[in-house]
């Protein structure tokens, strides 16, 4: 087993909807900042025009440490007292990291923004996708990855058993290494 | 032409174009659709008609400045029931408009195929609002005209002008009031995969006025037979700039016709009165501007002034470049499936008590021993049938939910077939069969919980990620009632739109499912789940029973029409291409 500090993850940092200030719409120069609890990890550009709805699309690689369990990311805006933070949503790493999909997957992701009161103020839309490092992916132990903690909830549900085929395709990936 | 530039007040958005596949992409005859058709006895024609629409002399609504109009078009059943087809944007301030949104339908020769088009006056409070989240009763109305469409595509130009009528208002006066006239013009789809992408930019733009900012705009429209242009696309508009640079424009040269064909490009000044000042021109095809891009240089704009008698065509300082121009090959839903990609259909099933004792004839679960398909059986033989053609193992999951199967507690997901280690069963056949054993087997309970069904449908589709398998997951949900976990259900679909599946759910029964809309982001607002994430896509289509009935075209167009796009849209923003053989 590898003790991997960190992991390595393809953030793009797509776009935002309905971001106000203040309940006023936001005229421009919204910008977003993506962080773990105690470090941060990138910034986009300011989007100049955007207003309430800004488009950023900016791809950034980000290191995060192997116990982070949400990264946050901000919405701010440059205003002339400084930057202020407009909205904020936490996204869990379970989020894109276990269940059955493949680790390299693309995953879309949408968050509801709260402002600083809590209130609702818009959403954030984001793709993420882990980078498989070459020697973890031929490595048959690869932490929190495919065999992890299935989908959501348990796949059994009332009393029958769902016929989900869980046996051969699980075992080949694992030994596949 | 008059005023074809059409604006949310707020957002000047760029219209028209292919971008991120916003398209109806079922272009070219469906071979699954017309199998269906024909085993129906429609032995016809099957081929794409697009519509586009113009007006004049439309009414003056507003006191201080002119209508703001946006046609809906609708299809009209047999019964004579309406059916939104579509809405047009919203033209700023015209009585004269050109309207750049055009509507796809499938031309059947043997069939009366009656379109109803109304048009409304769009109150100024709603202009940053969607168009398809309008309410109608909240606009002005201004009038009506009605076609059949093998009318129009008879015509010889494609085009029939209609006058618009006012009902109410006619009747209380002796004479008919004018509202205008709608002109509607249907073109048949070539289907065409080719999509350029470009980057344009003018530099060295005038001044219009000293006084006030130039904020620029591009229109770029095909110049048909008659040498009439028709818009196809409208950039965003740039504030305040001489030289500005648009964002990307991707045309699908099957909306321009040939990369050779004509275009005529505009550059104009926006001006929120609606009145936009033309600022020059060129015409230029495709292929130019092919050139231009790779040759580096501008081409000059012109405008057309009137010099005495005559229009003369002066040529400004003003440039047109094209920083860049790519072709790329935009596949459709059937290049899809002919490239290894493969649908795959599930089925679930409602079991819960207010169905109804399955053995009284007023149950939804009732088997008419005459062989009359209750309304389940019906749905799955109506969805089923259209879907099995996608789907090449003929092999479907299929869960019941609601219930206690023999001697067990209540399950919200028992495979229907009562295996307890495969949910599989072959074909259609095998749906109807492994539903009426289980109707026996099991004891109708409650409540209905869309949950797990959910859940184990998103499990599938992503393992079948985990091995490689470029499948993409059809789920069909029949119920008689209101969900009773919508969290729950809210949940699960957030978390499943981010794989491999769409969802379809049907209402049966006459329950009032206005509740169950809200899951169709259609109807209402992006998912959200408990945890604050949000629906990345709208996976989920419901509809009501009542408009799923045999032998309408609205079954296949209803439930199949957001397919499609669901489809395509999960692979184009992954970048997924098809195997070519």
């Amino acid at each position: 087993m590898f003790s991997m500090a960190s992991s390595t993850l393809e953030i793009t940092v797509i776009s935002g909807e309905d971001i106000r200030n203040n309940r006023k719409p936001v005229k421009k120069n919204a910008f977003a900042v993506i962080r773990t609890d105690s470090q941060p990890l990138c910034r986009t550009e300011m989007d100049k025009d955007g207003g309430s709805y800004p488009y950023w699309n900016e791809k950034h690689n980000v290191e995060i440490p192997q116990h982070a369990r949400f990264i946050t990311v901000e919405v701010q805006c440059k205003t002339s007292a400084g930057d202020k933070t407009l909205g904020m949503a936490r996204i869990p790493v379970s989020d894109f990291v276990g269940g059955f999909v493949p680790q390299s997957y693309l995953h879309f992701l949408s968050y509801r923004l709260r402002n600083s009161n809590g209130e609702r103020n818009g959403i954030i839309n984001v793709s993420v996708k882990a980078k498989v490092p070459e020697y973890a992916a031929s490595s048959c132990s690869s932490t929190a990855t495919t065999i992890g903690v299935p989908f959501g909830k348990t796949s059994c549900y009332g009393g029958v058993v769902p016929g989900v085929p869980v046996g051969v395709p699980i075992m080949k990936q694992y030994y596949q290494g | 032409m008059g005023n074809c530039c059409s604006d949310e007040a707020g957002g000047r958005a760029a219209v028209g174009g292919t971008a991120a596949s916003q398209d109806n992409p079922i272009s070219g005859p469906n071979d699954a659709v017309s199998h269906f058709l024909n085993s129906r006895g429609y032995q016809g024609l099957y081929s794409q008609i697009e519509l586009s629409y113009s007006a004049s002399d439309l009414r003056d609504r507003d006191l201080l400045s002119k209508s703001d109009p946006m046609v809906v078009v609708y299809t009209k059943g047999r019964d004579g029931t309406l059916e939104e087809l579509g809405r047009t944007e919203v033209v700023l301030n015209s009585l004269n408009p050109t309207w750049i949104t055009k509507h796809t339908i499938s031309y059947q020769f043997e069939i009366v195929q009656t379109l109803v088009f109304r048009v409304y006056d769009v109150d100024t409070q709603f202009h940053n609002v969607e168009v398809k989240m309008l309410r109608l009763d909240e606009q002005q109305f201004l009038g009506e005209a009605s076609a059949v469409l093998s009318e129009i595509v008879t015509k010889s130009n494609h085009s029939l002008t209609l006058d618009l009528v006012h009902r109410e208002e006619s009747s209380r006066s002796t004479r008919p009031r004018n509202c205008g006239k709608l002109t509607v013009h249907a073109e048949e789809c070539i289907s065409s995969k080719t999509t350029t992408e470009m980057i344009l930019r003018c530099s060295d733009l005038e001044y219009k006025d000293l006084f006030s900012r130039s904020d620029p705009f591009l229109v770029i429209s095909k110049v048909v037979e008659a040498g009439i242009p028709i818009p196809v696309y409208k950039t965003e508009v740039i504030k305040n700039d001489l030289k500005p640079t648009w964002k990307t424009v991707y045309l699908n040269i099957q909306q321009v016709g040939s990369k050779e064909s004509p275009l005529v490009i505009e550059c104009f000044n926006f001006n929120s009165s609606g009145k936009h000042d033309l600022i020059g021109k060129v015409q230029k095809s495709l292929a130019d501007l092919e050139k231009l891009h790779s040759g580096g240089q501008g081409e000059n704009l012109f405008l057309p002034s009137l010099v005495g008698q005559n229009y003369h065509n002066k040529v400004l300082k003003s440039q047109l470049f094209v920083d860049k121009y790519s072709q790329n090959i935009q596949h459709t839903f059937l290049d899809y499936l002919a490239g290894g990609c493969a649908l795959n259909f599930m089925v679930a099933i409602d079991f819960t008590a207010s169905n109804g004792n399955p053995r009284l004839p007023d149950s939804l679960h009732y088997i008419d021993p005459s062989g009359r398909p209750n309304s389940y059986q019906r749905a799955i033989i109506e969805v089923g049938e259209v879907l099995q053609f996608y789907d090449s193992d003929k092999s479907f999951p299929a869960w019941g939910f609601g219930a206690r199967p023999i001697d067990g507690p209540v399950s919200h997901c028992f495979n229907l077939n009562g295996s307890s280690h495969h949910c599989e069963v072959e074909g259609i056949q095998g749906i109807m069969m492994a539903y009426t054993s289980a109707l026996l087997n099991v004891s109708l309970a409650g409540p209905t919980l869309f949950g797990p069904v959910i859940g184990n449908a998103a499990l599938i589709s992503s393992q079948s990620l985990a091995n490689g398998g470029r499948k993409y997951f059809v789920l069909l949900i029949i119920t008689d009632g209101v969900v009773t976990d919508l969290q729950e259900t809210k949940d699960a679909l957030v978390k499943a739109s981010d794989l491999p599946l769409s969802i379809l759910i049907v209402g049966v029964g006459g329950a009032d499912f206005k509740e169950m809309e809200i899951l169709d982001a259609d109807k209402g607002e992006r998912l959200e789940s408990s945890t604050g994430r949000v629906a990345s896509r709208d996976i989920v289509q419901f509809v009501p029973f009542r408009d799923v009935q045999g032998g309408e075209i609205s079954v296949v167009q209803a439930l199949l029409a957001e397919l499609p796009t669901q489809f395509l849209t999960y692979m184009r923003t992954r970048d997924i291409q098809p195997i070519s053989c």
